[in-house]
């Protein structure tokens, strides 16, 4: 046992090394957490009520269980997170109210409105908060439409990038599991509120996994025959002076190229942001992605 | 020849703990007169028929134990230029290889109390060692890689460069083994040697060691001593162009001029130990105690070491991600 852990010794230094490191910040983040945390202030709000399902693609039991989610989640993140999902035309009611408005920006219009109109925010009326709407309806393009639409502390935490990631993550399920892909929605608006999701954890979900069989294959194949020992000569063991002379070295500069590749950030079509003040007096933030 | 004491007549021996000669029978120091011998068929001390290799330089009679040096082994073409006296005794070759069977994880725990010596021979391995001056023009193409990102696009800069190295190197006495009994790869782990405690050829460095004269001739194994050096200097050219991310040569010519060629006997002290009915032939470097040889490997420990490797490995990189999830 003793030659185990004496083998294994700069190993589990490191487990206990990342353990302490694990914990520490845990700990730091649950006090921030806490300190961060107060109770809600809007007594404006018109409804109890955060997931509107027009479009029906939830189960009654579905939108209880993301009720309850939302509930949780809005006490920790301390901001309002709102779902609506349509299935409607929206290019009359937002051609009414922005002439002119494009495709895209239809569920931006009715977003800023929804949340304006309910006076939703955690804070006050159109204060901290977010709001999904997810548009089922085809529109005349042909393509299907969804809006984050931010207010706030929300608007200041979300940047184009992190618009997409959140959308691409919520369109990953949305056909084949609606209640799954605003399940994401709502989890993921944590995560990044809470500054906890640095990492795409889905990404690196079996990577210890994989990691550790390559680690433990290699490490057999190592083992499994006996070596008769190391090679400890180096280049200059036998060179007089234990070091080559070098002259009339050149290194001459003779051209320089620079390529550029563009990161992508955004498995759907359309997205992009916007930000602008809304009707009611609110302002707004946010993107969209189209299916 | 042997060397005999003058005191009591008994069989006088290097000792390399002393570094002397010495007479274990009347524990006389360098108290050693030279008896020639005039056969290597016949004991030079008891007269007994002794029966030796086609390449042994130095045996031990069977009949009365002396240690012989035959002196038409090391005289003429086959006197030796150099030898590096053994420096770490029996029991410290001993303490060497215990030391490293308890180094190797994964030598079965039964190899250390069950093993039986099966036999043990300090051997004066001869070594043609070979002087180079090597001269080395490398001319080519190299590339600095820069990568940056700026916004949602990553830059690539590479910058090339025409790259010319010319080197001059001396090469001091690269050994290549002239045993055919002796495995090459084995004795070139054995390497390296301190070559400052090289001496003058003299034999009575062989009493009480076993040795070999030279089963191949310089010319025959040079090929093998200019491969060391090739390799060697590749390895110093690719040393100074170490900057460059790449280097794609364009060309390259190295030439070596042979300054000179040693034929020294080198010490080495080789053990066989019995393990299960299987033999395990070890060898220790005679002057720095360095353990060649291969152990026994037991299976069911790697596999065991290797299941903690991967609930190891793993629960490192599920903590690396938790950190970052967490961050």
């Amino acid at each position: 046992m003793k030659e185990y852990f004496k083998f294994f010794r700069w190993v589990l230094l490191v487990i206990g090394i990342l353990s302490v490191i694990l914990l520490g910040i845990n700990g730091l983040h649950n006090i921030m957490s806490k300190a961060r945390y107060y109770e809600r202030t809007n007594t404006e709000c018109k409804t109890t009520q955060r997931v509107f399902d027009y479009a029906d693609v939830l189960t009654d039991k579905e939108e209880q269980k993301l009720e309850t989610l939302i509930a949780k989640r809005e006490k920790q993140t301390c901001c309002d997170i709102v779902l609506v999902t349509l299935n409607e035309s929206l290019k009359e009611y937002a051609r009414e109210i922005e002439p002119g408005v494009s495709y895209d920006q239809f569920v931006r219009v009715f977003a800023e409105q929804f949340y304006e109109e309910n006076n939703f925010g955690y804070n006050k009326a159109n204060g901290d908060g977010v709001i999904l709407v997810d548009n089922w309806y085809r529109e005349d393009d042909g393509r299907i439409y969804t809006w984050f639409c931010t207010t706030g502390i929300v608007k200041d935490t979300y940047d184009d990038v992190s618009i997409d990631h959140i959308l691409d993550r919520v369109y990953r399920d949305i056909e084949s599991n609606p209640y799954l892909a605003y399940k994401t929605y709502v989890n993921d608006f944590y995560d990044d509120m809470m500054g906890s999701r640095f990492y795409d954890a889905d990404v690196s979900k079996g990577l210890p996994f994989v990691i550790g069989v390559i680690a433990a294959v290699i490490f057999i194949v190592m083992n499994w025959k006996s070596r008769s020992g190391k090679d400890t000569t180096t280049a200059v063991t036998y060179v007089t002076g234990k070091r080559a002379n070098f002259s009339n070295s050149k290194d001459l500069f003779l051209r320089k190229t620079v390529t550029k590749r563009h990161i992508e950030t955004s498995s759907g079509s359309g997205g992009g942001g916007h930000s602008g003040g809304g009707g009611g007096g609110g302002s707004h933030g946010g993107g969209g992605h189209s299916r | 020849m042997i060397f005999k004491c003058k005191n009591c007549g008994g069989n006088a021996v290097y000792e390399p703990g002393r570094k002397r000669m010495y007479c274990p029978h009347c524990e006389s120091l360098d108290s050693e007169d030279i008896v020639p011998d005039s056969s290597i068929t016949q004991c030079v001390n008891c007269g007994a028929p002794i029966n030796i290799g086609e390449y042994t330089s130095a045996s031990k009679c069977a009949h009365c134990g002396s240690y012989i040096v035959f002196n038409e082994r090391v005289e003429g073409v086959y006197e030796p230029h150099l030898i590096l006296p053994f420096k770490i005794n029996k029991d410290a070759a001993v303490e060497a290889l215990n030391t490293e069977f308890k180094k190797r994880t994964f030598t079965p725990s039964g190899f250390l109390s069950e093993k039986s010596l099966e036999g043990m021979q300090g051997i004066y391995v001869p070594f043609w060692m070979y002087d180079y001056q090597a001269q080395y023009d490398f001319e080519g193409t190299a590339t600095r890689v820069r990568t940056w990102t700026s916004g949602n696009t990553e830059y690539t800069e590479t910058s090339y460069y025409d790259v010319e190295r010319h080197m001059k190197a001396g090469f001091d006495k690269v050994p290549v083994d002239a045993s055919l009994a002796m495995e090459d790869g084995e004795m070139d782990l054995m390497e390296p040697y301190t070559y400052e405690e090289l001496e003058g050829f003299n034999p009575k460095y062989m009493s009480g060691f076993f040795g070999e004269v030279y089963n191949q001739s310089a010319p025959e194994l040079e090929g093998r001593a200019k491969e060391k050096v090739r390799d060697a200097s590749d390895k110093l050219m690719s040393q100074s162009l170490s900057g460059y991310s790449s280097v794609t040569p364009k060309s390259k010519q190295l030439n070596l001029e042979r300054d000179g060629i040693n034929y020294t006997l080198l010490p080495v002290w080789m053990y066989l130990y019995q393990y299960r009915g299987k033999t395990y032939r070890f060898h220790v470097n005679g002057q720095t105690g360095k353990v060649i040889g291969k152990t026994p490997v037991s299976k069911a420990k790697v596999l065991a070491y290797g299941l903690s490797a991967f609930v190891y490995v793993s629960a490192i990189v599920s903590l690396a991600i938790e950190i970052l999830e967490v961050l």
